[in-house]
């Protein structure tokens, strides 16, 4: 049992930041389930990575005043609370409401589990275990989130969360060690907090909107999507291998961690073809720069700098206050682009019905049926396969309905991903600037903690 | 390791990652899948119908026809077709530009040799009229040279285009039905109504 308290805490770490983006392929069933709007959906996400980047370092603040086994217990029960009450959540408001306890519960967890994975592992392998843990976390959240959704439900991914945090809890109370001392030792490492912020706001373009493409615009279920990006997580894991290999300098790392993020947005944003396969190498650009950086500048923020658990607690707050200001940016620009986008694909798809090799009667008929499915539609991009099977033709004809159907989807396609280009666009722009911040030299007495 | 190597190495294998995959992508064409653009209503389009006789080449002259009424109204085939169809009342530009798009769609078939003679028309022409049954014996004891030579498929066309509401035709556009019995009907008249004129004239 002594054996499973540390890395029950590390699966800790790893769930609250896995939550951060883990519910992202379940929120077209949490729209449909709780009736909510897409805006009113979006808050899932953004209440609890904003709860979380704002409480992190008061949080931390008070973890001077109570033992950290107890802070952690609390944080973890808190966490596992509202997880639970996530899953129970019978209207939109309330789930954001839980989310906002989870989070608050998540901070809790997080900071007072670094102390206790650093009495248990020491220093070195403590931290390194705890920042990890959070980057495998975040990386694997919306694999983990979109598989659970696919097989039972989008309820699911809050429901297993919850006897791992009971679990935990114990654990917790089970390692004993000191308050840390009071009083800031060290000023934040502005840079690699600022890096880290920029760099997380991009990877919500991959993390957020390139599994809202493979569901909502291209139609895949949670679970295809889910095994697509896992690519991320994957490359991700072969970061540090490589990084070994080259032994480059942090700069080095981070700033080609950076450019590999961009590139990899880039590559998202000008797919020739709706085929999976052409996401796979832009999410490994983006998985490698995402092992590259994320765990190299949290470390060079933290890095001898005290107290400990408030330097992480400044990492999670731009972590996620840096997630929140993605989505905020990038969530109007893409569902503008989508309203945008139903003009042409509205006029690609009649011409498409005005030339189909079917009889004048058979085109009207499918033309009415094709107005009320868009018109029963919320902003989304629209299923138009009830609209073809509401339409009868003759079995000569039904060849042709097939490719005309194929070709309608293949049109929605191309405006789904036309609408979500200017957002991986502007998340690469962001992760370029990220890269200027590595580029611009550091002042002499800026290179390490006084 | 040298120092430059290590400061180096890693970022210069990183643009060349990157520099691979979207060279690929863009090699394949990425960035340009779009939805399909809307061609130009003014430049000439080859259409086609699946059906045969009066509903076949109703169907190619209001393709035709919408093609010529988007390109006087400087709007896209695509959208004006969304425009009259999504219920909106037809504007008085709209409906004197599709008159005069089916108009011109007459003559491009007529240029191109695509009108069928008349007495492939009239058969079912006289099929759905209700004819006196002893005039309709003597339109079809007509021989077809003689139809054809008395009547010009685009004089009848015409004279149906412009026997058309199309204000009425433009609202009941949900209905297939009522389009088609609309349109039928016009072209059906305008075929018999020519051919009673040319038999008057012989008689």
């Amino acid at each position: 049992m002594r054996r499973a308290v540390a890395p029950l805490l590390a699966v800790t770490v790893a769930l609250v930041l896995a939550d951060s983006a883990v519910v992202t392929l379940a929120l077209p069933d949490i729209l449909l389930h709780l009736d909510a709007t897409v805006t009113e959906v979006a808050w899932v996400l953004i209440a609890y990575n904003l709860v979380l980047g704002v409480v992190a370092v008061p949080t931390a603040m008070g973890l001077v005043k109570v033992p950290p086994r107890l802070f952690s217990a609390v944080g973890i029960a808190a966490f596992a609370g509202a997880s639970a009450w996530c899953a129970f959540a019978d209207s939109i408001e309330v789930l954001i409401i839980a989310r906002c306890l989870q989070a608050l519960g998540g901070a809790f967890a997080l900071v007072g589990c670094l102390e206790l994975l650093v009495a248990a592992y020491g220093e070195r392998r403590g931290v390194s275990t705890w920042v990890m843990a959070g980057v495998v976390g975040t990386a694997a959240g919306p694999f983990a989130g979109g598989l659970l959704t696919d097989l039972i439900s989008w309820q699911a991914i809050f429901v297993v969360q919850v006897p791992f945090a009971v679990l935990a809890v114990p654990a917790a109370l089970a390692i004993w060690t000191a308050r840390p001392l009071a009083g800031d030792r060290h000023r934040p490492d502005l840079r690699a907090n600022l890096t880290l912020a920029l760099l997380s706001a991009a990877l919500t373009a991959a993390l957020f909107l390139l599994v809202l493409l493979l569901v909502e615009g291209w139609r895949h279920s949670p679970a295809t999507a889910a095994i697509t990006v896992s690519v991320v997580p994957a490359a991700a894991l072969l970061a540090n291998p490589l990084a070994r290999l080259l032994r480059p300098t942090h700069a080095a790392e981070v700033g080609a961690g950076c450019l590999l993020v961009a590139g990899g947005l880039v590559g998202l944003a000008i797919p020739p073809s709706s085929d999976l396969a052409w996401t796979i190498a832009p999410q490994a650009l983006v998985g490698l720069g995402l092992g590259l950086t994320v765990d190299q500048l949290t470390y060079r923020a933290m890095e001898l700098r005290l107290p400990r658990a408030k330097h992480a607690a400044w990492t999670i707050g731009s972590r996620h206050l840096g997630i929140v200001a993605g989505l905020l940016v990038l969530t109007p620009v893409f569902t503008a682009d989508l309203l945008d986008a139903q003009e042409p694909a509205q006029e690609a798809i009649t011409a498409l019905v005005i030339d189909a090799p079917l009889p004048a009667d058979d085109k009207i008929a499918l033309a009415r049926s094709l107005g009320q499915e868009l018109q029963g539609e919320r902003g989304r991009v629209p299923d138009l396969s009830p609209a073809f099977d509401r339409v009868e033709v003759a079995p000569e004809d039904r060849p042709a309905l097939g490719d005309l159907e194929a070709a309608l989807d293949e049109q929605l396609e191309r405006a789904a991903t036309r609408a979500f280009r200017d957002s991986f666009l502007i998340g690469a722009g962001i992760a370029l600037l990220a890269l200027l911040t590595v580029l611009v030299p550091r002042r002499r007495q800026d290179r390490r903690p006084a | 390791m040298s120092p430059a190597a290590r400061a180096l190495g890693l970022p210069a294998l990183a643009l060349v990652l990157v520099a691979v995959v979207l060279g690929v992508q863009l090699a394949q064409d990425g960035g340009d899948f779009e939805p399909a653009r809307t061609a130009d209503p003014c430049a000439p389009r080859e259409v086609t119908s699946q059906s045969d006789g009066i509903e076949g080449l109703t169907e190619r002259l209001v393709l035709l026809g919408i093609d010529g009424a988007a390109c006087r109204l400087d709007v896209s085939r695509e959208e004006l077709t969304l425009e009259i169809g999504q219920g909106a009342e037809p504007t008085d530009a709209e409906v004197d530009a599709l008159r005069e798009g089916l108009h011109a769609a007459v003559q491009r078939l007529d240029d191109d040799g695509d009108l069928p003679p008349i007495s492939d028309l009239t058969d079912e022409a006289l099929d759905n009229a209700d004819l006196n049954r002893f005039l309709e014996a003597a339109i079809r004891a007509l021989p077809d040279r003689v139809v054809d030579g008395a009547l010009k498929t685009d004089d009848v066309l015409d004279r149906a285009i412009d026997d058309l509401d199309l204000r009425r035709l433009l609202n009941d556009l949900d209905d297939a039905d009522e389009l088609n019995q609309q349109v039928a009907a016009s072209v059906e008249q305008a075929v018999k109504d020519a051919l009673l004129d040319r038999l008057r004239n012989l008689i």
